[in-house]
């Protein structure tokens, strides 16, 4: 049994098809990086653990699919997410100009209860492409775009390199948590015999 | 089955639960896709259908490639079709037979009929990256054959414990906890369950960290709610010869995947059980902390409770209680159960709402207010929770509990003592509060418990055991109204300690090796104890299996209700008989004959109702007042 109470983290990983979402959690659960495109049909789930400020807990990271055919999976996969990463491509607008879209549409579908404040994470993937010269959307217009959004967290990174993608799921992981921390008290009702038999109430226990 | 005459390989006894191969679901990159387009296979298919009858219509077969090796897929597809026929029990169920792209034998069971398939995605070629199966699937395809016929002879798992000791012999707490779905071992296990929530997060597993589990737990979350979306609901897939059974319950999901070849509605039941226990720890209060909060953690809640779930879990395989929705009483003389009923009673009327005293699993007596009624199940889960959980053998305790099926919705208070080592009294009230008055109670009880010898009886009971096929009045003029007149006389010849090992070799008259009579009105079951055919916790295992799958082939709600069953394998011969007042379910030897076996049913019921009395727990009936 397990001593110490650990957390359970669902991630959603959402953007276009081909900004490189299943790159990113490869490298950050295995540390891997393939060149080749193999597109993500419905959705791919890892899981990791990770140590954070002394506690365990594990990502249950869920790489969706890119390609529109697949957002009727929505309600379907985004119900009870702790976090979700937009990602996009600096050296595609369109990519960019879509998150957007996928943030309110998960909004919509995974209708967290205080969608103000839910934990977004926004990474520019691929940066390491042609040494940033193929480079059309800047730093600058993407942070300020997270800044419009309740001051998303922005990080550019690469999956290839491995360059900030250990410290964006430290983020992820940390804004997760933050708001899965309040407890609530479990407090389901007594039985009331009344309600069953209006005469046992007066025999009820006397105590 | 029946029909099958050809001999089956030996089982072995090993002490988990293992399949020789490995599940089809492709649990190793977690992917949906390949499921989710068999799903999709399932739904065109069943919208081809939509115009015939559902309850008529035959099976399909859709074979989306060539299949490379199908030596005996005939004969396998009627097995399977036939297998169905006595395992589904809702008659609204459309059915639908396919194959995977990738040759795997996959069906899966829908539940509400579909307008059409939904205008989902096609994979395509991806399903082709998975290939190289064909092979796997004409090995699965003849093993999913032999596995027929060698059902219920692959013992296993809990099969290492006897029947009359389970509680005491196992480890409490999860076994292999370290195993996840990448471990082969976790792969071969025979019986997994798994609970969820809708958001996809493991609350439970039976086997391997839960934690390790999320990426499974997410995709079997992925396919049940992909169906969902559909406006249908995902009952069974059968793969190979595993059986993935699907139970949705609010926001809690539970699967239950099995190579057992135990009924579906066998395993479905299991998981409703399942639900219950989870139920009776935390109530359905439940639904409204994921109404308001989807991303919701119950693992807190049932810290702790793990050994709960494991208990119940066994008793799926031993405990007769489970599929027959019945419970057992000790035997006891008439008078002492009377004396036990009368201070209970008293107590009752003190404001007690259920005032039960257990030995085990087996109930001593037990009261409750007029018109509050409790259900087997609830006493099944109940005793349990409370068997399984080490704190209450050591000290008086008082737990709030919830009785699914008296109340869902709300918590129970039980105060829990045992009064010897396997003996304990629950008192459940409405009242926080009552802990002292009913200390109070169990003091009084358990003084006049002892002052009329009622807890040595008790003990007495426990050696000499139930009724014993051996004991079967075959002459109808010896009879005898009394089962411990019997008992009393054997317990004076032979040694005292091992009673029931005196009989070696041939059962009792005509045969008979063992019995289960369940009364309906009483809601109560007796039981036979196992004697030398079926002495063995893998023989006593075997039967167990047999009897639920006769259990479930007699309530079968689309070809039933059947009145009588006489099945004959190389195993048994297997008689069931269901009247308004009783269900009897008997096993004899493999060549005994019919219609002697059908004489000595008759005695058997002749002689539960001689001693009625005594094995029953009569005039006080919680659930029919």
């Amino acid at each position: 049994m397990p001593s110490r109470r650990r957390t359970l983290l669902k991630v959603i990983i959402l953007g276009d098809s081909g900004v490189g979402k299943t790159s990113l959690m490869n490298q950050y659960v295995n540390k891997k990086f393939s060149n080749q495109y193999k597109a993500t049909i419905g959705a791919d789930f890892l899981t990791k653990e990770v140590q954070f400020e002394d506690r365990l807990f594990t990502l249950q990271i869920w790489d969706t699919a890119g390609q529109e055919r697949f957002q009727s999976l929505g309600v379907a996969f985004y119900r009870g997410a702790d976090c979700c990463v937009l990602v996009y491509d600096v050296n595609v607008q369109k990519s960019f100009d879509s998150l957007n879209n996928w943030r309110e549409e998960f909004l919509i579908q995974a209708s967290p209860s205080d969608p103000e404040n839910f934990p977004f994470v926004v990474l520019g993937n691929k940066v390491d492409v042609d040494g940033g010269n193929s480079r059309v959307v800047s730093e600058k217009k993407a942070r300020a775009w997270c800044a419009s959004k309740g001051n998303i967290p922005y990080f550019e990174t690469s999956a290839k390199e491995g360059i900030n993608v250990e410290e964006a799921f430290q983020v992820i992981a940390k804004n997760a948590l933050t708001i899965g921390d309040e407890e609530e008290i479990y407090l389901p009702d007594t039985i009331d015999v009344g309600s069953n038999n209006s005469q046992q109430r007066a025999s009820g226990c006397e105590c | 089955m029946a029909s099958d005459s050809s001999s089956s390989p030996p089982s072995s006894d090993e002490e988990e639960e293992s399949a020789g191969q490995k599940p089809n679901v492709d649990v190793k990159t977690n992917s949906i896709d390949n499921s989710l387009d068999a799903i999709e296979n399932q739904l065109s298919s069943i919208a081809l259908k939509t115009s015939i009858d559902e309850r008529t219509a035959p099976s399909t077969d859709y074979d989306h490639e060539p299949v490379v090796s199908e030596i005996d897929d005939g004969s396998l597809r009627e097995s399977v079709s036939e297998r169905q026929r006595s395992s589904i029990g809702e008659s609204s169920s459309s059915r639908a037979a396919g194959l995977w792209r990738n040759n795997l034998e996959v069906e899966v069971e829908l539940e509400a009929e579909v307008d059409g398939a939904p205008s989902s995605p096609s994979s395509s070629g991806y399903a082709g990256e998975r290939g190289s199966s064909s092979s796997v699937t004409s090995a699965s395809g003849t093993d999913a054959i032999r596995e027929l016929r060698d059902n219920g002879s692959s013992m296993g798992d809990d099969g290492m414990v006897p029947l009359d000791s389970s509680q005491t012999q196992w480890i409490h707490g999860k076994r292999h906890a370290d195993e996840d779905d990448a471990s082969i071992s976790w792969r071969r296990r025979k019986k997994h369950f798994i609970i969820l929530s809708h958001s996809g997060k493991p609350i439970y597993s039976r086997y391997g960290d839960e934690h390790k589990l999320a990426g499974f737990s997410a995709t079997l979350q992925a396919i049940i709610s992909f169906v969902e979306n559909g406006g249908d609901r995902v009952k069974l897939v059968r793969a190979g010869k595993h059986q993935v059974v699907f139970l949705v319950k609010g926001p809690i999901y539970l699967v239950c995947i099995s190579c057992t070849e135990e009924p579906y509605d066998s395993l479905r039941g299991q998981l409703e059980l399942l639900y219950g226990q989870m139920i009776l720890i935390l109530t359905r209060s439940l639904d409204r902390c994921f109404e308001k909060n989807p991303k919701f953690d119950m693992t807190p809640l049932l810290g702790g409770t793990e050994a709960v779930f494991s208990s119940l879990i066994r008793s799926f395989s031993w405990n007769p209680a489970t599929f027959l929705h019945a419970y057992t009483c000790l035997p006891l003389a008439y008078a002492t159960r009377q004396a036990a009923g009368a201070i209970l009673q008293d107590v009752a009327d003190s404001g007690v709402l259920f005032a039960i005293l257990m030995c085990k699993d087996k109930v001593v007596s037990l009261v409750g207010l007029q018109k509050a009624s409790l259900h087997p199940d609830d006493m099944l889960l109940l005793a349990n929770f409370v068997m399984s959980s080490e704190s209450f053998r050591t000290s008086e305790s008082f737990s709030p509990i919830c009785l699914p099926r008296y109340n869902p919705m709300a918590f129970l208070y039980a105060y829990v003592h045992y009064l010897d080592v396997e003996t304990y009294l629950i008192l459940l009230t409405t009242s926080s509060q009552a802990f002292f008055h009913l200390k109070e109670c169990r003091i009084r009880i358990e003084t006049v418990l002892s002052k009329s010898n009622v807890l040595s009886e008790v003990q007495r009971s426990l050696l000499e055991g139930s009724m014993r096929i051996e004991d079967v009045p075959v002459d109808p003029t010896a009879r005898s109204g009394s089962l411990f007149h019997l008992n009393q006389r054997r317990l004076a010849t032979d040694s005292q300690e091992r009673v029931h090992e005196t009989f070696v070799g041939i059962g009792g008259p005509a045969g008979l090796w063992h019995f289960i009579y369940r009364s309906i009105y009483l809601d109560q079951y007796v039981s036979s104890e196992f004697a030398s055919p079926v002495s063995g916790p893998p023989q006593q295992k075997r039967l167990y299996r047999a009897y639920q799958k006769l259990y479930a082939s007699m309530h079968d709600k689309e070809v039933g209700p059947n009145k009588t069953q006489f099945r004959r394998d190389e195993n048994y011969v297997l008689l069931c008989w269901v009247t308004q007042d009783f269900e009897l379910y008997a096993a004899f030897d493999p060549l005994a004959d019919k219609s002697v076996a059908i004489r000595i049913c008759n005695r058997v019921c002749q002689w539960v109702k001689d001693v009625e009395n005594e094995i029953f727990l009569l005039g006080a009936s919680p659930f029919s007042w």
